[in-house]
């Protein structure tokens, strides 16, 4: 092998370590600030109350790692459970499901006083590029609904 | 309402609106939010099921959040405490942060032990990753002395052998072996991050058998979705402390038994 095909093999390694090297920074730079967005996004979930006075709430729900896909879980109790409509955009998942009947906090609380809930209301992201819709699954049970997402 | 004694236990204020002392043989509850809520949500259960007056509180300006609970139009204390007969029971909505955690505990054991307390049960949540699916809960315990495993003598639930407990429970059973004191864990299979008034049932029938009270749970189960609804807002806020507390540890399976 001649000098000039010995560089270019050097060159062309350079270039790669070059390339993986920038490939690794960028998701780790990617990951880092995904952390540091959920993190806010937490602590903004945690300060605003899980109603609004437009009449709705926000339902619990956790997204869990399963593997091959996302689970997310949403715990949605005194939910008419046909009325559990999910859509998905994008990364998002939106979800709206009407009450049973038409809920109060004032026995319980001096907050939200006379605000009627009729629905839940959610939007929740997850950490794919795109939801297909066709590969998802919904699965109700005892008023609880787990979406299955695959990953990308 | 007035107090009627007031002592501070390092920085922890205990205070009692009227003199009370535990009948024989006297059981203390300690509940605090923790997996799925299930020892608050039973405990509240408890309270309402036996007409429990509420006969004093514990507050501190250094390490607990600057709350006051509003209760029937009264100001009351962040941590509330409850009695009737033999039964005194400490109840807390919220988790005190973790570096006041082992004062407090350790007040509250001396604590429930000078009023009369012969056993302290503490009732709380298992979780597993599949409680979605499960319609039959298992209970699990761990007692810190041969009298307090005598209560569960003939109940069927299991001995919790191996694995990690994390959070003030755990603390708990630490300080009452600290201290010889009898105490019992009832930990039933929950859900993690959402309330579970049916693990809180599961409990509650547990607590009835080794202490002779009948507590009936059948409103507590007929309520379990509007009590889900109601807890929202304060298993948002718990997760975040429990996440905190590195509460994931306890699904981890221990290298050395």
């Amino acid at each position: 092998m001649s000098y000039e095909d010995e560089f270019d093999r050097l060159i062309k390694r350079i270039r790669e370590l070059e390339k993986k090297t920038w490939e690794y920074i960028e998701s780790e730079m990617r990951r880092a600030f995904t952390e540091v967005r959920r993190e806010f996004e937490s602590v903004e979930r945690m300060l605003s109350p899980s109603w609004s006075h437009d009449g709705y709430l926000k339902p619990l729900y956790s997204i869990r790692d399963e593997g091959n896909y996302y689970a997310i879980y949403i715990d949605l109790p005194r939910v008419d459970e046909g009325s559990i409509d999910v859509r998905f955009k994008e990364n998002k998942v939106l979800i709206r499901a009407k009450l049973k009947e038409r809920m109060k906090l004032s026995p319980w609380s001096g907050r939200g006083g006379e605000i009627g809930f009729t629905e839940y209301r959610e939007v929740i992201e997850v950490p794919v590029s795109r939801i297909d819709p066709k590969r998802v699954k919904v699965i109700t049970r005892k008023r609880f609904v787990k979406i299955l997402i695959p990953k990308d | 309402m007035s107090y009627f004694r007031e002592e501070f236990w390092g920085d922890f204020l205990f205070a009692e609106y009227e003199d009370f002392r535990l009948k024989s043989p006297g059981y203390a509850i300690i509940a605090v939010p923790d997996a799925g809520l299930v020892g608050v949500i039973g405990a509240s259960h408890i309270i309402k099921a036996l007409g429990m007056r509420e006969v004093g509180g514990i507050d501190s300006y250094i390490h607990l959040p600057p709350i006051a609970v509003i209760s029937r139009k009264e100001v009351r204390l962040p941590v509330r405490i409850f009695y009737r007969d033999n039964l005194l029971l400490i109840y807390s909505e919220f988790i005190p942060p973790m570096h006041a955690l082992p004062q407090l505990v350790r007040a509250l054991v001396h604590y429930v032990e000078r009023k009369g307390a012969e056993y302290l049960v503490l009732m709380s949540g298992i979780p597993i990753p599949n409680r979605f699916e499960v319609d039959k809960l298992r209970t699990y315990y761990i007692a810190t002395t041969p009298k307090a495993l005598e209560l569960v003598k003939g109940v069927d639930i299991i001995p919790f052998e191996n694995g990690y407990l994390v959070g003030p429970y755990a603390l708990l059973l630490k300080e009452s072996v600290r201290l010889r004191f009898n105490s019992i864990i009832l930990l039933t299979e929950s859900f993690m991050e959402f309330p579970d008034p049916e693990a809180s049932a599961r409990n509650i029938q547990i607590f009835s058998k080794i202490t002779g009270l009948k507590i009936d749970v059948k409103e507590l189960l007929e309520q379990a979705e509007i009590i889900r609804l109601k807890a929202r807002d304060t298993m948002k806020n718990v997760v975040h402390n429990l996440a905190q507390m590195r509460k994931e540890y306890e699904y981890a399976v221990p290298l050395h038994i």
